[in-house]
């Protein structure tokens, strides 16, 4: 029996599970938005502009989910400031959930410029500092290259909380982070590729986003089999029906089928959709099968 | 500052009286589960399970029997074990786990604001939440008590003297004594978090146990959490960096295309 | 053995730890492994009900043993401490002639007027008693009784003197006690301990090999017992059994030796010592009775008189007391009014009680500090309740006895209408303990003083209040009544308010250390002298006490020793004598000349305790002044024994009380000072324990004939509401015992109703073996239906191998037990497992058979 198995459970399920997805969504749309200020073309501008946008709106929900999930979400301000000695800032740079929520704070502001930008590239808003963000601007560019690593930051911070606990699971493993981290890349490429035509996104683009998404997949399956392998012995609490969710779920509907449709023309969309169903379901599944030992805890109790 | 306080849990003389917990209860003004109206659980005599935010000691029942009447029956009390090196402490986003002047770690319930990580970092599955304050509690090694020079309530009421509360340094030598003299007597007894090169720089908490810790809920070698953070970290690290290229590929070969396709119109 | 100490006296059981660590050996005996067990070195198996028989293995294995043979202390110890060398009369047949009984059993009738006793049988003990030699001369009683003689009485005490017992100091005569021991007990041997109790041979023959191991010169062994050796047919006897192996081992009178009976509830010992019983009044004394020749007070004198040993002093004991409950009403005129104290007709004890208001000749009952709607025969109590006309119940919480009449299971069953109770209930609010002042007396006789820890909530009253008012009103009804029957309330004195000066705790609470004063007693006419202790009591009314054993507790005005808290220092043998204050004359260890030799030098430096010292220099003789004979009994504990009386002190010819002793005789309460091996006089169920089987048992005697004991008690015998199982009823095949748990007190309301006992012990359940669980196909936590003839009630069941199945008489017999703490009142609610137990009993003392019955186990 793995030390982990003696631990409690933190009860993280239905403000944590969302926040963990929306986040790594945001963090990776952000990056892709990021990568194409730098190296995009004009005509991908749409792009970048979406992920803007859909950064800034996920940091919105994501800080909201995460202060509802407190006990007391009213002192979410004590994780930023020492709340004896305001305005001392409280920050750990070995706890990462200490640092994640800098890295949110930081995250949403840069999301909030970049948006700025966009805004006043699309004319919808005038002020200076807009102009001097807006489209392709050294400032522009800047912030963009900030907030895109604070993206990755953000999308992979979650899983490596996970890991930095004594869980089932979670600590088992040093593959988490990597795994939530390009997850969120997929699923934030997913999302572009719905929203991106709304906002006239080029044909272009979406093929390049679908690209990278198929590779991002493969990758991405690629790190969920080395976690599996590294969880060694432990990999046994996945026989339950969250482990069955794993398969169908995340690599069933969330990786392979995605992958089909891309080999064939103008299944993007589809994909799209079932990347992000796959994953959410994987912070789901592997948030509640960790808890699924306190049942297993129990059980054992009651036998003896 | 005074000498680092704690316990010594001799496990072998707990009669399973459950005084500690309730006297814990009476002096911290704990709730009960339901207001006490809950269900019989079927394992021995232990009713309440679990270390959570309500239940700062818990007294644990392990039936080890081979057939009517042969066998023996395991009792201890749990309780936060006040870790040299507190994984609870160590991850606690808003400072609000505190490590006191007895070398004790203690919530600050006016600070904790509840992001529950500390009760996934206890390697114990110490803390819980509870619910009256909405914060994370658990044994607070009685520090009001021991700030005005007050033993800790459990151990007071501890009629057998199972729970032993003094020096570290005293209780140690008291463990092993014990040991020794439970060896003599062909039992074969050890301690658990006594070494202070031991896991998490000992437990100032410890106990002694007649069975592998696993049979009394305990880990074998508890473990900070932040072992994992720089190969978690590294990994997703590299995993981001790999990331940026399968996306810069990506539009590098796009532009390779466009290149392409525009010659290709020029020979036309 | 006989008792749960851990689960049941947890506090206390830091001692026998403390021991354990110090390297004592811990065994427990029990039909379940306890809590107590599983700290225990070793636990042995017992069929509940079948203790006599393994204490009386044990009592044949050590009087057999090479080591009991061998080392000259047994003998010394056994010759000259107890009766084992007397010579008993020819006419006495041993259960070993008789199948089981012993000679002088004899029919007993109900009497008419009371007809509530409940003996199947009786012994007429006339055949028990010792070879003796002529009566010596002087006075008749009945001449005496007939020109009322006396005070003082001692001529009176003196006629009661009978013959000397003859003895065989080489205890090779064949009627001497030890040989009738001996062959009384022949038949225990290991392999029928083995076939009765169902215990392994080994383990029965390791705890024989213990306790020979450490008893002797230098050690002792103890036992502890509580209500697994009360609740029984024959509990007294198991005890008395038990005393009579601790008089063979020499460990009597010694530190670290002796019986050690838990008392229950807080002070219940002091609830026999200034009684709450029907039969004894305050310091053991018996209750004048209209079935014993109590006509007058010299009557009664010479009938409860043993005229040699300490209670030779008995009747300065009883006038006292007399002194106490009638004040300047009682002279030696009047027999210090004796005739006006009430006399009982018989056995009015709980279950006598019950039986007589189930009849309808009981018309009202007050329940103070009690709950006996679930704490016996459930079902027949509360048909009974429903007989009254009215009710009080006085208690902290809304008890299941306060609710009966429209909670109780068989009114939501629809059985019982609640309009047809006639009773009218009175709930009176209670304090609780820490809300007055007062004294406990616990388990060692140790009185200790408490003050009040918080004012009581709301209208909430103290007993003494209740009582105090009630009284006082009685008084004012009785005052101008010219009734012969209620001269006895005209001139009951009844003077309990404080003192001026003196703030009652309460509007209209009494003093309570006018209580404690008034039975420490004082000289009379001046209730500011208190008395030094019982050695000064009188039998000419010129001394006040209302109960001699506490006499000394407060030896003057402002010196209440029971509020003392001084412990010995560490190191010390620690007798604690300044911690409290312990009846007799605060003796820790009673009898304890027994921890001398004859010699009076201790038998070993380990086990010093006290002695004799030839050359203490006493005072001088206070009034004449004249030099007195050196020499005194010193040591850690107060001498229980003639503070100044050498070891080679001879009995004086025409001396009473403990001038009719020796200088060796130990056992100073007793007519010849020994401890009793065979007890020829106090026991109504024989002079010897013999093993019978619980009232219902699948199991026959394997000793003898006689199944059951043929004198225990039947109430409602034949009536619906308590009908019993014939021996061997397939209907209900297991043997079934009910306990405690740590977690709950008694019939639950102090645990029940408080929510962080209640999450401790949620539920009732029933604990039953592997074996049994597998063959009914009963799983954990199912719920089970037990039965008993009385009844039938739900449990969960926790399916466990700390209790099972056993090999008795060659048969598997299932052994299953149930806490018996629930009701339907409070937090935590449950079935009534008293619903299952019935109104049989010990003959001695009235205590039901709860610790051992038949039942079946069902699957619901
Ligand atoms: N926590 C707690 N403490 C209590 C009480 C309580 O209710 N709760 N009640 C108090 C009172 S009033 C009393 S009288 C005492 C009673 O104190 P105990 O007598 O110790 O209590 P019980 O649990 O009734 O019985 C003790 C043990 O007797 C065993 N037993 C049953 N039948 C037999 C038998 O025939 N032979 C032998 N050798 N063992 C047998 C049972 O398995 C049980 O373990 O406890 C007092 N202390
Ligand atoms: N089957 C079975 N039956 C048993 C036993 C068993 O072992 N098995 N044990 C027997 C024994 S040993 C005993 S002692 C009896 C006990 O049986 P009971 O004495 O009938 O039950 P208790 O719960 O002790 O009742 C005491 C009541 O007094 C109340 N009380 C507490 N303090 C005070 C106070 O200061 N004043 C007043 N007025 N009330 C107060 C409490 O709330 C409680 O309701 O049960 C007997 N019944
Ligand atoms: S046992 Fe758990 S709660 Fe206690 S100090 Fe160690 S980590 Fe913290
Ligand atoms: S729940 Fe409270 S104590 Fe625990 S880690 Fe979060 S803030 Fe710290
Ligand atoms: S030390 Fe204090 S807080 Fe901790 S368990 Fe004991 S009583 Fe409770
Ligand atoms: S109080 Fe002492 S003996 Fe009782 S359960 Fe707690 S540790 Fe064990
Ligand atoms: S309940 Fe009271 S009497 Fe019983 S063991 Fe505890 S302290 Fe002693
Ligand atoms: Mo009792």
């Amino acid at each position: 029996m793995s030390d982990t198995f003696f631990t409690a459970s933190p009860h993280w399920t239905w403000f944590i599970i969302p926040y963990f997805f929306i986040g790594g969504l945001a963090g990776g749309a952000y990056f892709l938005a990021a990568l194409v200020e730098w190296f995009g073309r004009p005509e991908d501008r749409p792009v970048v502009r979406t992920g803007y946008s859909v950064a800034f709106w996920g940091a919105i929900v994501s800080g909201l989910l995460l202060t509802l999930d407190l006990g007391r979400p009213l002192r979410f301000w004590h994780m930023l400031f020492q709340s004896e000695r305001f305005p001392h800032l409280m920050f750990k740079s070995w706890s990462p959930i200490s640092f994640g929520a800098w890295a949110i704070l930081l995250f949403g502001a840069c999301a909030a410029l970049s948006m700025l930008g966009a805004r006043a590239e699309e004319g919808r808003s005038q002020g200076a500092l807009a102009k001097a963000l807006s489209g392709g601007t050294v400032l522009g560019k800047l912030v963009a290259g900030v907030g895109g690593l604070f993206g990755f930051f953000v999308a992979g911070y979650t899983g490596v909380l996970l890991a930095v606990t004594n869980r089932p699971i979670w600590a088992d493993s040093p593959w988490l982070g990597a795994l939530f981290l390009v997850s969120g890349a997929s699923t934030g490429a997913a999302l572009l590729t719905l929203l991106g035509p709304g906002r006239g996104a080029s044909e272009r683009s979406l093929k390049w986003l679908a690209s990278f998404d198929s590779r991002a997949l493969v990758f991405e399956l690629v790190i969920l089999i080395a976690f599996m392998v590294s969880l060694g012995s432990v990999a046994r609490v996945w026989l339950s029906v969250w482990g069955v969710l794993l398969l169908l779920g995340v690599v069933g509907v969330g990786i392979l089928w995605p992958l089909r449709l891309h080999a064939k023309p103008a299944g993007a969309v589809n994909a799209a959709l079932l990347v992000l169903v796959g994953g959410f379901l994987l912070r789901a599944v592997t948030i509640l099968a960790s808890s699924g030992i306190e049942f297993h805890r129990v059980a054992e109790g009651a036998m003896r | 500052m005074p000498e680092a306080m704690g316990f010594f849990t001799d496990t072998t003389v707990c009669i399973g009286c459950k005084a500690c917990e309730v006297a814990c209860k009476n002096w911290n003004e704990l709730p009960s589960e339901d207001g006490g109206l809950r269900e019989l659980s079927g394992d021995s005599y232990d009713n309440t399970r679990r270390l959570d935010g309500i239940h700062w000691r818990h007294v644990r029942f392990i039936e080890q029997f081979h057939g009517a009447y042969e066998g023996r029956w395991l009792m201890m009390s749990d309780v936060c074990k006040h870790c040299v090196q507190a994984p609870c402490l160590e991850v606690c986003p808003t400072g609000a786990i505190i490590r006191t002047e007895f070398d004790t770690v203690v919530i600050q319930s006016d600070v904790c604001n509840g992001c529950r990580d500390c009760i996934a970092a206890c390697p114990f599955g110490v803390i819980d939440i509870n619910h009256v304050s909405g914060t994370a509690q658990k044994c607070t090694l009685c520090y009001d008590r021991l700030q005005v020079g007050l033993e800790p309530a459990c151990s007071k009421a501890c009629p057998t003297d199972s729970i032993q509360f003094g020096t570290i340094a005293e209780l140690r030598a008291r463990g092993q004594k014990r040991v020794e003299q439970l060896k003599s007597q062909g039992v074969d007894a050890y301690l658990y978090g006594a070494d202070p090169g031991g896991p998490l720089g000992g437990l100032n908490s410890f106990y002694l146990l007649v069975d592998k810790p696993g049979v009394y809920g305990l880990p074998e070698s508890p473990r900070l959490p932040t072992r994992n953070l720089k190969p978690a970290g590294a990994l997703s690290a590299a995993s981001a960096a790999v990331l940026g290229l399968l996306a810069l590929v990506g539009l590098r070969k796009q532009r390779m295309d466009d290149m392409a396709g525009t010659t290709s119109g020029g020979t036309a | 053995m006989g008792s749960n100490m851990a689960e049941c006296h947890p506090v206390a059981f830091r001692w026998p730890m403390k021991a354990k660590l110090n390297g004592a050996k811990l065994i427990h005996v029990d039909p379940r492994f306890t809590r107590t067990s599983a700290v225990a070195d070793l636990h042995v198996p017992i069929r509940a009900g079948s203790d006599i028989a393994f204490l009386g293995g044990l009592i044949n294995h050590v009087i057999n043993s090479e080591r009991w043979n061998s080392d000259p202390f047994f003998r010394e110890y056994v010759v000259n401490y107890t009766n084992a060398a007397t010579i008993v009369s020819d006419d006495f047949k041993d259960t070993e002639d008789g199948d089981g009984a012993f000679s002088g059993l004899v029919q007993f009738t109900e009497p008419q007027f009371w007809p509530y006793n409940g003996f199947l049988g009786r012994y007429d003990n006339v055949s028990w008693q010792y070879q003796r030699g002529p009566k010596g001369a002087g006075p008749a009683t009945k001449d005496l009784i007939a020109r009322r003689a006396g005070p003082p009485f001692d001529d009176l005490v003196r006629s009661l003197k009978p013959g000397p017992a003859q003895k065989d100091p080489t205890l090779q005569h064949p009627r001497c006690v030890f040989q009738l021991l001996k062959r009384h007990f022949s038949r225990y041997t290991p392999e029928m301990v083995e076939q009765i109790c169902g215990s392994p041979k080994d383990k029965f023959l390791k705890v024989a090999e213990a306790l020979l191991e450490s008893s002797g010169r230098d050690r002792t062994s103890a036992f502890a017992y509580a209500v697994a050796w009360t609740q029984h047919t024959y509990g007294v006897q198991m005890i008395s059994c038990c005393a009579l192996l601790q008089l063979l081992l020499g460990n009597f009178g010694r530190p670290g030796g002796g019986i050690m009976a838990l008392r229950g509830h807080a002070a219940i010992q002091g609830s026999t010592d200034v009684p709450t019983l029907y039969h004894s009044i305050h310091g053991y004394m018996n209750a004048p009775s209209a079935l014993r020749p109590h006509d007058s007070l010299r009557d009664y004198l010479a009938a409860e008189t043993t005229p040699t040993g300490y209670w030779g002093n008995f009747p300065k004991f009883m006038v006292s007391y007399l002194k106490s409950v009638y004040g300047d009403a009682a002279t030696a005129e009047n027999d210090f009014g004796y005739d006006w104290h009430p006399k009982i007709l018989g056995d009015h004890s709980h279950m006598a009680m019950f039986s007589a208001m189930n009849d309808g000749k009981i018309k009202g009952t007050v329940v103070v500090g009690q709950n006996p709607a679930t704490s016996l025969n459930g079902t027949a109590t509360r048909r009974a309740l429903r007989q009254l006309d009215w009710l009080v119940v006085k208690d902290n919480w809304l008890t299941e006895s306060a609710t009966y009449w429209y909670q109780a299971p068989e009114v939501k069953s629809g059985e019982v209408k609640v309009a047809d109770i006639k009773t009218e209930v009175f709930f009176f609010p209670s304090t609780q303990i820490a809300e007055y002042d007062g004294s406990y007396t616990n388990t060692q006789r140790m009185l200790q003083w408490h003050s009040y820890a918080a004012k009581a909530p709301g209208d909430c009253r103290t007993d003494s209040w209740f009582y105090h008012n009630l009284a006082k009103r009685l008084k004012k009804a009785y005052a101008d009544s010219t009734q012969p029957r209620d001269q006895g309330w005209k001139n009951v004195t009844w003077d309990f308010d404080p003192d001026a000066g003196e703030e009652p705790l309460y509007p209209g609470e009494i003093s309570a250390r006018k209580v404690l004063r008034e039975i420490n007693g004082y000289v009379t006419g001046n209730p500011a002298q208190h008395l030094p202790g019982f050695a000064a009591l009188k039998d000419d009314g010129s001394t006040t006490c209302a109960s001699w054993i506490y006499c000394g507790c407060y030896p003057a005005w402002d010196q209440n020793l029971t509020a003392r808290r001084e412990p010995d220092p560490p190191g010390v043998p620690g007798a604690h004598l300044k911690w409290g204050w312990a009846w007799p004359a605060n003796r820790r260890v009673m009898y304890n000349r027994a921890s001398a030799d004859l010699q009076g030098n201790p038998w070993s430096e380990r086990k010093r305790w006290i002695w004799w010292d030839p050359n203490f220099v006493n005072p001088p003789d206070p009034k004449t002044g004249a030099a007195t004979p050196r020499g005194k009994w010193v040591g850690y504990d107060v001498p229980d024994f003639g503070a100044n009386k050498a070891p080679d002190a001879k009995p004086k010819p025409d001396g009473i009380g403990l001038d009719a002793l020796s200088g060796t005789d130990a056992f100073i309460m007793k007519g010849d000072g020994r401890g009793w091996i065979f007890v020829p006089a106090g026991l109504v169920d024989g002079p010897f324990p013999t093993h019978y089987e619980p009232h219902e048992s699948p199991i026959e005697n394997l000793l003898y004939k006689q199944q059951m004991s043929p004198v225990h008690k039947v109430w409602a015998a034949g009536k619906e509401w308590n009908p019993l199982a014939a021996f061997g009823d397939p209907k209900f095949p297991y043997i079934i015992t009910t306990y405690r748990l740590v977690e709950h007190y008694l019939a639950g309301a102090m645990s029940r109703w408080l929510p962080w006992l209640a999450e401790l012990q949620p539920e009732l359940f029933i604990e039953i073996g592997t074996g049994l669980a597998q063959e009914k196909g009963i799983k954990n936590l199912d719920w089970v239906v037990v039965s008993s003839p009385r009844g039938q009630i739900r449990a969960k069941a926790l399916v466990t191998d700390r209790i099972g199945v056993m090999n008795v008489a060659g048969k598997r017999i299932h052994h299953v037990g149930m806490p018996w703490h629930w009701g339907w009142a409070g937090l935590s609610t449950g079935a009534v497992v008293n619903d299952l137990t019935a109104w049989v009993g010990d003959p001695n003392v009235s205590i039901h058979e709860g610790k051992a019955f038949v039942c079946n186990v069902e699957r619901a």
